[in-house]
């Protein structure tokens, strides 16, 4: 029992994502804010779709798949995923934030 | 094994005096359309980084469909068909889920590194199931304990069942009744107007420490190719249009991990078992693809992945056959149209990991209990090895095979089963050929099978 005291830390160090939020706020501080305010309003509405559809149970787990696959495996299945969603990924898929599931930043 | 057949024609025995001078008569091997259907069970990009509930989740959404019909065909079309979240109290309803089977003998590596505890190794066993086992079934959100009519022994993790009943007070789910998605439609088989047969055979076991099990196996070789017998039975031989090897290839013993628990100085001029195995598995298969068309599947010990699908066997490693058209490196599940009649089977590994975790012990019977599932591996992921797929599980039946086999069984066994809807399906167990020395032949017209003895002595 020489291992009592140890904490999980000791092994797996404490590791500290850089925060998405983070990133978007500072985006619109260092151009005129005016108008990149009303886009970053656009952009905050579209990914809250995403995490809404990212956290609809009916179409299934969401990590390690994009979410472009997921919606495809849904629409296979004949779940009716909403095609709203797919419009959106098809627009913005090079952008990790609109590609990726909510948790894709935690570790698996 | 033709035999009866060559007993029948008159004058061609060894017995008598050759009939002419010159080479003899030349029989045309069968031939038959051939197409292979497997591209469901190959891999293409390889992904690892996925987690496994992708799979059932997939399994689920497929499934549900087929059993909510079959619920409505059994117990009336109005039954009521619950999500377990909305399961009310004392209600008879159908419920839709995954079968887990909590089992306390089921070998965990969390057991095996929790030595605080001081626990012994745990046991390898032929069985998990034990007296304290307990059916669970899950559906999307939540999961529910069940007790009543229904076989907990011969269940298994991963099957997807309808289950009629109702929740007790307890909080436990009594079945009163189940029913499984059974057989899918059949596409007709085609009347053939001639015998033709595929020879089925697995296990060959090369490499293995005792060598005189290669005389059977040359046996069967020269059977064939035709080098054997009388006329009749070279005639006989010429109808084999096609061979299926079902896996193992090589022996267990080519797996000794001796270079990985030695020190190297030791092992350092060692070859692998495989190799010298790969090399006469090579050289036998030149014999038979000069001759009739073959189809290697990977089996468990063979030097491929070792998760299902097991993809081809790399033709690098057969260097002398596989410059013949006639030599198909296959994927292992394995699925193919011979003349319309459609193949699907295993290597054995679903079945063999069904009969560790049921009480079922035969070989045709889990075969059968898996048709009945609709599904080839239920218990992949769970103590099968498997890829982690997210889209489409590949394992369930889309279309009903006609014969539907398994490799590296203990013994030859096969049956006949019929379908509500008309469906026929030969399911055979092919028997490991390096115990048995049995090789199976099935012909396509009639959906018989003839059992092929090489060699009538055990050994």
């Amino acid at each position: 029992m020489t291992t009592k005291h140890r904490l999980i830390t000791d092994s797996f160090k404490v590791v500290k994502k850089a925060k998405r939020g983070g990133r978007r706020e500072k985006r619109p501080t260092s151009p005129p804010p005016q108008k990149e305010a009303e886009t970053e309003t656009v952009r905050e509405e579209e990914l809250q779709k995403l995490r809404q559809f990212d956290l609809d149970w009916r179409f299934g787990p969401c990590t390690g798949i994009t979410r472009l696959q997921r919606w495809e495996r849904a629409k296979l299945h004949g779940l009716n995923p909403p095609e709203e969603i797919r419009y959106l990924l098809l627009q913005t898929h090079t952008d990790p934030d609109y590609k990726l599931s909510l948790w894709s930043e935690y570790p698996l | 094994m033709f035999s009866d057949l060559s007993a029948q024609k008159e004058g061609s025995s060894l017995l008598c005096r050759p009939a002419s001078d010159d080479q003899g008569p030349v029989f045309e091997r069968m031939s038959l359309a051939y197409s292979p259907c497997s591209e469901r069970y190959r891999i293409g990009d390889r992904s690892f980084s996925r987690q496994y509930a992708h799979i059932y989740a997939a399994r689920l959404m497929q499934m549900r469909p087929l059993l909510s019909e079959r619920a409505q065909q059994k117990w009336g079309s109005d039954v009521l068909i619950r999500k377990l979240c909305d399961l009310q109290t004392g209600e008879q309803c159908c419920i839709v889920g995954t079968l887990f089977k909590r089992m306390d003998l089921q070998p965990s590596i969390l057991k095996e590194i929790s030595e605080e505890h001081n626990l012994l190794p745990q046991p390898a066993r032929a069985k998990y199931i034990s007296e304290t086992d307990e059916l669970i079934l899950e559906d999307e959100l939540q999961r529910i304990k069940l007790e009543g009519k229904i076989d907990r022994d011969k269940c298994v993790t991963g099957s997807i069942v309808a289950i009629y009943g109702a929740e007790r007070n307890d909080g436990k789910f009594t079945v009163e009744d189940f029913c499984t998605a059974d057989l899918p439609l059949q596409t007709a088989r085609p009347a053939l107007s001639s015998d033709r047969f595929v020879l089925l055979a697995s296990g060959l076991g090369l490499g293995s420490t005792h060598a005189d099990s290669m005389l059977g196996l040359q046996l069967l070789v020269d059977m064939v190719t035709g080098q054997l017998g009388d006329q009749g039975e070279q005639s006989g031989a010429a109808t084999i249009s096609r061979v299926l090897l079902a896996g193992n290839l090589l022996s267990q013993s080519t797996q000794d991990k001796d270079a990985s628990t030695k020190a190297k100085y030791l092992t350092k001029k060692t070859q692998a078992g495989s190799v010298e195995a790969i090399r006469l598995l090579d050289e036998l298969l030149l014999q038979l693809v000069a001759s009739v068309p073959v189809d290697v599947m990977p089996g468990q010990y063979d030097p491929t992945n070792y998760t299902l699908p097991q993809q081809p066997l790399h033709r690098c490693m057969f260097p002398l056959s596989s410059v013949y058209p006639t030599l198909q490196l296959a994927s292992n599940p394995y699925q193919a149209n011979f003349d319309g009649v459609r193949f699907l089977g295993t290597s054995g590994q679903n079945v063999s990991d069904i009969q560790k975790y049921s009480s079922m012990d035969s070989h045709l019977e889990i075969l059968e209990e898996t048709l009945r599932l609709r599904h080839l591996a239920p218990t992949a992921p769970d103590t099968l090895g498997c890829y982690p797929f997210y889209q489409k599980d590949p394992f369930i039946f889309e279309e009903c095979p006609h014969v539907y086999f398994s490799g590296n069984a203990p013994t030859f066994e096969s049956k006949l089963i019929k379908g509500a809807d008309g469906q026929e399906v030969l399911l055979v167990t092919v028997p490991d050929f390096s115990s048995t020395q049995t090789a199976c032949l099935v012909n396509l017209r009639t959906l018989e099978y003839t059992v092929a003895f090489a060699m009538g002595f055990p050994c």
